[in-house]
């Protein structure tokens, strides 16, 4: 079941597509990640998603039915541009905020203490908001995201600012979150990030969706036939032994250690290479130290995949100039 | 999202009326409004002129007794004749000044000079002025030697003050001023000029503010942003009229009860018996006079004023905030906003100055016209009513203002929409257009 279906999603500003022809389906109960270039459209697939701007063409829906207006009080977005009304004094703010999502008075004050006593802000209730660092008018936005226990949760780099201690806190709560039931979309650069907290994402470049999927999937896709070996032995008897069932090969210098050098090689192998026969062919020319699969991170596959699709769309472009 | 626009509404009023500059603008105003009122009368009350003692040298010989005489009731001003050359009573400063009066005044009445060792007082030349201009007509007409000429003069003097009444289309009768009614058409136009600039400009900057701080990227994400543009303007608005409700209030019990404390008993005799029609226009008051103390002592009259200020603001403050709140949307900081609000400012300025003219004939076509229109008819209105213009009048031009405000607000909407998202480039008009164009 999915809580989000974004289906040919076309949005035209004057100038430009920011988006063309996009879907995404975010299923209930995950951490999705929304990854793409600064400009690619990620703000405005997510505006249209929170029911902010309209997209020309395209339609979402939202649990089940169609987006429509009164869906945002099951949605928290918490902004990558954001601020508090500096003037106001937090606990005003915070009230605010609640109440716009539909929090009745006391509810909103009940639930508002437990956050700001969950994370140690209690003695900030009374102070003005110009009064805070950044890190701590984040920590009020966060709560104002979260309070009225969304379905939807949207976060657009929701680390930043924050130093480790505090973004540890936070991931902890977005964990938590998701196993209470809500969803996440967790818009980001940092990839290590997305490695660690996403199941799915969609990666959107110049208005076009052009990498959808699971991460742990899509890692090992992009990952097969890499291997890691490390080895102490000569690295020409390694692949003269191999052959051309290796198509590519990174060798780093080799290492000092008590047993002897030892060399660390990247390995593409030639698709379809058996696994035994490759360390058969590999034991009778080196010792083998390990031996693993060479999983792609998730800030390689972003670079290669956008610079893959940047180089397609110009050839593209130049094709039609001729 | 139902009742949003109440909590956005509530969040705007809120923080704007608890602030103490709200509170004590809002109970200074009317005091300060009322000493600028009284401020003429409050200035010659209080400032004696400084006394000052002339030389004359009188050339002609037959002024000297008449400023003498002229200086009975002036008592900072004496004189003494001297008779000796210009150059020597000027270089004696024992006398503040020397008046010069020429052989020939009588003549050439230009001939006469007053010569000053310090600055110049209007005060004294108007007296000086008139003494002399009564002696000499005296002087001119003595000598075509016209018998009783005292007596024939006394008979002659009339006292002339035309009484204006106006009929309204019921046929009642109703005694006017045009000279009240102009002065309390151009304060209501200024207090209305006043309040559309300045909370105009608050919605305005409010936006801008809340666009720079990147809050607005939060609040929209629960409210669509027309209601939170409705729900500022609304917010600001109920500030406005709420300081307006505080100085009417103010004012009428003011009027209901300090001024007739300070009014003498005879002034408040006299505008009881014209009121009630029995007064005598002949007993030497005057009626103008009268007639404002009426006014100020009317809480009925004061209240009306009130209302039409209340009727003229709410919508002339509706129409205008539409168009500054949707530049405020589209431009990133205030120097930017300078260029496209004198889109807003200039038709405000406009109709104050045309509502100045309008208050000395309210009754040209152009008055009428510009009593319509929405982007001058609130100011303009204002300074038409004392005068009693037709009621209908007064209601098409509120109904037409009223549904301007709608699609004012309509387009606003549609660029403010567009424009909160908008950073970095300075937006042209061509641009507002264009986002209103946008579905």
């Amino acid at each position: 079941m999915n809580i989000i279906e974004a289906r040919n999603i076309t949005k035209k500003y004057t100038g430009h597509m920011a988006l063309d022809d996009v879907s995404v389906s975010i299923p209930k109960g995950t951490i999705y990640g929304l990854l793409g270039p600064n400009g690619a459209g990620k703000t405005t697939l997510i505006r249209i998603i929170n029911h902010i701007t309209a997209p020309d063409s395209g339609e979402v829906i939202f649990d089940g039915h169609r987006l429509c207006a009164d869906d945002v009080v099951h949605i928290g977005y918490l902004p990558e541009e954001r601020g508090l009304y500096k003037k106001m004094k937090v606990g005003d703010q915070a009230m605010f905020f609640a109440k716009l999502k539909g929090l009745g008075s006391k509810e909103a004050e009940t639930q508002l203490k437990q956050w700001f006593e969950r994370f140690g802000i209690m003695d900030w209730w009374g102070k003005k908001v110009e009064e805070l660092s950044k890190g701590m008018a984040q920590k009020v936005q966060f709560i104002v995201t979260v309070l009225h226990r969304p379905k939807l949760l949207i976060f657009d780099e929701p680390f930043s600012g924050f130093d480790p201690i505090n973004a540890d806190l936070l991931k902890r709560e977005i964990l938590k979150l998701r196993d209470e039931g809500a969803t996440v979309i967790f818009s980001t650069h940092n990839m290590e990030s997305v490695e660690a907290l996403c199941e799915n994402f969609s990666l959107i470049n110049r208005s076009h969706n052009i990498l959808s999927g699971n991460v742990a999937e899509i890692r090992s896709r992009m990952g097969a036939d890499n291997y890691k070996l490390t080895f102490q032995g000569s690295p020409e008897a390694l692949f003269t032994s191999l052959g051309d069932r290796v198509l590519r090969h990174k060798i780093g210098a080799p290492a000092e250690t008590p047993q002897g050098l030892t060399y660390s090689a990247e390995l593409k192998l030639q698709p379809g290479t058996p696994m035994r026969e490759f360390i058969s062919l590999a034991n009778e020319a080196v010792d083998i130290v390990t031996f693993d699969r060479a999983l792609p991170s998730m800030n390689e596959i972003f670079i290669k995949t956008v610079e893959q699709s940047n180089a397609a769309a110009d050839v593209a472009k130049a094709l039609r100039a001729n | 999202m139902r009742n949003n626009i109440g909590i956005i509404i509530h969040r705007e009023f809120a923080e704007r009326v608890a602030k103490k500059s709200f509170i004590i603008t809002t109970l200074l105003m009317p005091v300060l409004m009322l000493l600028m009122m009284a401020a003429p009368a409050l200035i010659m009350a209080f400032s004696t002129p400084s006394d000052k003692h002339l030389a004359v040298i009188d050339e002609s010989g037959v002024m000297f007794s008449p400023i003498e005489e002229g200086t009975k009731d002036i008592e900072y001003l004496t004189v003494n004749q001297v008779k000796a050359p210009l150059d020597s009573v000027i270089a004696d400063h024992g006398y503040d000044g020397v008046l010069f009066i020429g052989a020939d005044v009588v003549e050439n009445p230009r001939n006469t000079f007053l010569y000053l060792h310090d600055a110049g007082s209007m005060e004294v030349e108007n007296t000086i002025n008139s003494i002399l201009k009564q002696k000499i007509e005296d002087t001119r007409l003595r000598a075509y030697n016209i018998e009783n000429l005292q007596q024939i003069m006394a008979e002659v003097e009339a006292d002339v003050h035309v009484s204006t009444i106006r009929i309204d289309d019921d046929g009642k009768e109703e005694s006017t001023s045009s000279t009240i009614s102009m002065f309390i058409g151009m304060a209501m136009t200024f207090i209305l000029y006043m309040f559309l600039l300045m909370y105009g400009q608050m919605v305005m900057t409010s936006i801008i503010e809340e666009k720079n701080n990147r809050v607005l990227e939060l609040v929209v994400s629960s409210v669509k942003p027309i209601q939170l543009m409705l729900g500022k303007i609304l917010g600001v608005g109920l500030v406005a009229v709420l300081q307006v409700f505080i100085w009417g209030v103010l004012i009428c019990l003011m009027s209901a009860f300090v001024v007739p404390l300070l009014m003498p008993e005879s002034i408040t005799s006299q505008v009881e018996m014209m009121n009630a029609g029995t007064l005598d226009m002949a007993s030497g008051v005057d009626p103008d006079m009268l007639r404002a103390v009426g006014m100020f002592t009317s809480v009925g009259y004061l209240a009306t004023l009130f209302g039409y200020i209340l009727l003229f603001l709410v919508g002339g403050f509706l129409f205008y905030a539409s168009i500054f709140a949707a530049i405020g949307s589209a431009v990133d900081n205030i120097q930017d906003a300078s260029q496209l609000q004198s889109f807003a400012i200039i038709p405000i300025i406009v109709a104050l100055v045309f509502s100045m003219s309008v208050a000395t004939d309210p009754n040209t076509s152009a008055a009428f016209w510009f009593s319509m229109i929405p982007f001058t008819s609130p100011m303009v209105m204002l300074a038409r009513i004392p005068f009693g213009i037709p009621h209908w009048e007064i209601w098409v031009s509120v109904v037409v203002l009223y549904i301007s405000f709608v699609i004012m607000a309509w387009i606003a909407a549609k660029i403010y929409r567009v424009g909160i998202f908008m950073y970095g480039k300075k937006p042209t008009v061509r641009d507002l257009i264009k986002w209103a164009r946008y579905k």
